[in-house]
């Protein structure tokens, strides 16, 4: 080796432990992104193919738990003040669409009333939440 | 430039700054839509109010799909991916294999126009919810942008 020659390899800075870095913080954060959202947890119901419900911004989420208890985003509500629930969180949204996590083990009594309380209460149409077979999607 | 042995030196590293900008916008992209995305069935209910009546469909060409926890039991969660193979729905007041679901739905339903493919569920209340949506699941496997209405009065 020349002496003059080391410090012309040395020119350009070495991005290989950058490029580690980022490879990293990607892969923490698509581990840990299914574990960010709202509400409580729940086991949602496993299908074949659920079709895109979009994200949660704009929305209304609706949660049914296992033991057939009801939140609205991050607040457990009571049957009877559920319908003034989904009116406080309309907030300022033009358009609010309400979908409902439901757990995989309740009946479906508990979806049919939610589903009857959020039409009484003036919301029409709602998303069933569910994530597609095998895949290891939000509310785990 | 230099037309001698040591231009082709200087080329002898791969680019890496375009790659590090590609990964750095996937990462962006992940942190900002992966944890809002939801998956699910978009479902109807018939209004109840006066002013919203929904399209009118003449008896015969409303399309009913019941499951009664008698012909297919689905009290508790469903092991596994699918329904119990014994399990069968009633379409339009015929008996059938949920298995033959898809078929029978594309077959009655595929012909209509986009904004008349909609079909009634009545679903027990003992039912299994995840039960439920399965079969869901497996009426709309093969028509696209089939309404499921949910008939949630008593």
């Amino acid at each position: 080796m020349r002496l003059g020659e080391t410090a012309q390899l040395q020119a350009s800075i070495n991005i290989t432990p950058l490029v580690d870095v980022v490879l990293v913080l990607l892969i923490i954060f698509m581990v840990m992104a299914p574990q960010m959202s709202k509400g409580p947890d729940v086991e949602l119901p496993n299908t074949k193919k659920p079709g895109d419900q979009g994200d949660e911004r704009g929305k209304i989420l609706v949660t049914i738990d296992g033991s057939g208890g009801l939140w609205i985003n991050d607040q457990p509500v009571t049957a009877a003040r559920f319908g003034e629930g989904l009116h406080a969180a309309v907030g300022d949204e033009p358009d609010p669409r309400v979908v409902i996590r439901g757990d995989a083990r309740i009946h479906f009594r508990e979806v049919r009333q939610a589903m009857l309380a959020i039409e009484q209460a003036g919301f029409h149409g709602v998303g069933l939440i569910a994530k597609s077979a095998g895949a290891e999607t939000k509310g785990d | 430039m230099q037309f001698d042995g040591s231009g082709s030196k200087l080329q002898s590293e791969i680019n890496i700054t375009p790659l590090v900008d590609v990964v750095l916008v996937l990462l962006i992209i992940f942190m900002v839509v992966v944890p809002l995305l939801l998956k699910g069935y978009d479902a109807d209910t018939p209004r109840l109010s006066a002013e919203a009546v929904p399209p009118v469909q003449t008896p015969e060409l409303q399309v009913v799909l019941s499951i009664a926890p008698a012909t297919c039991r689905i009290l508790d969660q469903p092991a596994g991916d699918g329904l119990p193979t014994d399990c069968r729905v009633t379409l339009n007041e015929q008996e059938i294999p949920a298995t033959d679901l898809p078929a029978r739905v594309a077959q009655i339903l595929g012909g209509r126009p986009a904004d008349r493919r909609v079909l009634f569920l009545a679903a027990d209340d003992r039912l299994n919810y995840e039960g439920v949506l399965r079969v869901v699941d497996l009426a709309k496997s093969r028509v696209d942008g089939l309404q499921i209405e949910f008939l949630t009065t008593d």
